[in-house]
């Protein structure tokens, strides 16, 4: 179990030098959510604005960051495994496969996180917006629930992009799917009533709601209930990744697809 | 009695694949057609044959990089199919080229990495790569970024990092490709070392003299079929009553190639460029004859450096293969 845990953290700590030397690391994490904030306050804090939307502009843009290196880091890992002649190594090597992916998706969400540093600043520093009802305990376990459901989609995903390279383009849609549907940037209620039942089913949007629900005193507060829905979605995921990963294993040895040639 | 090292027996393995995009249609294409191969344990087998033969398919499966479609695969006794995992501790593999490693990362993290995926504990690692990295002389640069390496060098990492489980049996798919002659010897030198310390190992390759240099055993493969399986010297047995006759000659017509190959005894015609000349290689029953005939089927072109040699293992690949231009 120790060498497990071992190997787990062995991946963690390669991604991370990965992607410190990696400069499209720094666009998913710095530069795509600084200009998604920029936008975002512009619209949401002229006047007349809802006070209460505000909460979107500051924090927007950093969900989105943190959603995209989350989610896409681990695919981009997959890909550049696979150019690099990697990834047959790390298949065939007695450690899990999901194992080594637990490690490297932690760092992505480590990674990610650092997108509410320069958002929040640049709200603060750029356009003076502050949010000052913050109920500091629920936002902060909000945030973990958050952070465990972006865990779980990811951990869940990533081993499709071993399998296909096609679903590196797939995927891609999902990641902006998931940008309307949880209500990064804004309310779900304003988005369609077909469309709010697919964003029922996405762990993110019960996480995001309670997020938002502790930037303000108006509205429900149901945190309990939301936080609850959030984790349980996040579990079926994980129970679905289970059976994924020894399809995963399966169809690539009968395939062969984890080498370019 | 001792099961042997790597064993097979009728492994097939054919790739099933799409082509289009509309109107999609399965295409399936055959690597390996019902292959037979015992290797005993400390032996050095070398797997022989060109482009496309099925060599690589053969390491995945024995690696567990993949399933066969029939037949089966086994490793120390254990089912490649069935006890992967179990597999996966007992071996290592290399293969050839540059590509599988982490070229940002240094080469000391880039074994630290792999023994921690290879579970081995840390006491244990730390002393392994300090031999390893002595042994394979990369000590002293082992702090370096592998994109600094020489192509030597990386092979050099690629062969630690294939042994910091210290394997007793070891892949190497065309391990010396790339490389320049004194690179290639030198791991060809430690290839040797090795199997001489008791570490099984199969090698695929495309060089001859090297299979004929070090491999105690080789087999031959064509099309996903193993057509020649013996010691070097028992494989050059297949053109052991044949000669070779060559000679280099600008601008070969194909109808005095036609006439080369109609000669009696001849067997093979090969022609290879080397610069603006052809370099022709006839394998043939009697060479003398064939030298005596050579003014007659190319009369009117200039032949030079005209010879009639012993015939080597490449002589005997290329009869195997029937590789002839």
């Amino acid at each position: 179990m120790s060498t497990l845990i071992r190997a787990a953290f062995s991946a963690f700590r390669v991604s991370m030098r990965l992607r410190v030397v990696s400069p499209y690391a720094y666009l998913n994490w710095l530069v795509f959510p600084l200009l998604f904030t920029t936008v975002g306050l512009y619209v949401l804090s002229r006047p007349g604005a809802p006070v209460s939307h505000l909460a979107y502009g500051v924090l927007g843009g950093g969900l989105i960051g943190y959603w995209t290196v989350a989610y896409l880091d681990g695919g981009n890992g997959i890909q550049d495994e696979r150019w690099n002649g990697t990834l047959e190594q790390i298949f065939a090597v007695p450690t899990p496969l999901v194992v080594i992916l637990f490690g490297k998706v932690t760092g992505s969400l480590l990674f990610g996180i650092l997108s509410f540093i320069p958002t929040v600043a640049l709200a603060y520093f750029g356009f003076h917006a502050l949010l000052p009802h913050v109920d500091a305990l629920r936002f902060a376990i909000s945030l973990g629930v958050l952070s465990f459901s972006f865990f779980a989609i990811a951990l869940t995903l990533t081993p499709l992009f071993a399998l296909w390279r096609w679903a590196f383009q797939m995927l891609n849609g999902f990641e902006l799917g998931v940008y309307v549907l949880c209500g990064f940037m804004f309310p779900v209620a304003i988005i369609a009533p077909w469309a709010q039942g697919i964003a029922d089913t996405l762990a993110p949007t019960w996480a995001i709601r309670a997020i938002y629900a502790a930037t303000t005193t108006e509205g429900a507060h149901d945190y309990f209930t939301w936080w609850l829905a959030a984790i349980a979605l996040s579990l079926g995921y994980l129970v679905g990744a289970y059976f994924l990963y020894r399809l995963v294993e399966k169809h690539a040895r009968m395939s062969g697809d984890l080498a370019l040639a | 009695m001792e099961s042997a090292a790597i064993e097979a027996r009728a492994l097939r393995k054919t790739y099933v694949t799409t082509r289009g995009v509309l109107r999609r249609t399965r295409v399936e294409r055959i690597a390996l057609r019902g292959v037979d191969l015992a290797i005993r344990r400390g032996e050095l087998f070398g797997l022989l044959g060109p482009n496309g033969a099925g060599k690589t398919t053969m390491v995945k499966i024995f690696t567990t990089l993949l399933l066969p479609s029939s037949g089966s695969a086994a490793i120390l006794g254990l089912d490649a199919v069935k006890d992967p995992w179990a597999i996966r501790k007992r071996i290592g593999f290399v293969f050839g080229g540059e590509r599988g490693l982490y070229w940002r990362l240094s080469g000391l993290d880039n074994l630290r990495y792999f023994a921690d995926l290879y579970r081995i504990p840390p006491q244990i690692s730390r002393r392994r790569i300090a031999e390893l990295l002595d042994r394979l002389g990369l000590a002293g640069r082992e702090r370096d970024k592998v994109e600094h390496y020489s192509r030597g060098m990386k092979q050099r990492l690629h062969l630690a990092r294939g042994l910091l489980n210290d394997p007793e049996v070891l892949f190497l798919d065309e391990p010396t490709i790339g490389l320049d002659p004194v690179g290639a010897r030198e791991l060809r030198l430690i290839v040797r070392e090795l199997a001489d310390t008791g570490t099984t190992i199969f090698l695929t390759t495309h060089y001859m003299f090297e299979a004929d240099a070090i491999c105690d055993r080789i087999a031959v493969i064509k099309n996903g079929s193993i057509v020649a399986e013996g010691t070097p010297s028992s494989i050059k047995g297949v053109v052991e009553n044949q000669g070779v006759v060559e000679f280099e000659v600008v601008g070969m017509p194909a109808d005095r190639l036609v006439g080369l190959r109609g000669l009696p005894g001849v067997s093979s015609v090969v022609v290879s460029e080397h610069d603006l000349a052809q370099v022709v290689t006839v394998q043939c029953a009697r060479p003398a004859d064939v030298m005596t005939q050579l003014g007659m089927v190319l009369g009117g072109l200039t032949l030079s450096k005209v010879s009639s040699r012993e015939p080597t293992l490449e002589d005997a690949y290329v009869q195997l293969i029937g590789e002839s231009l």
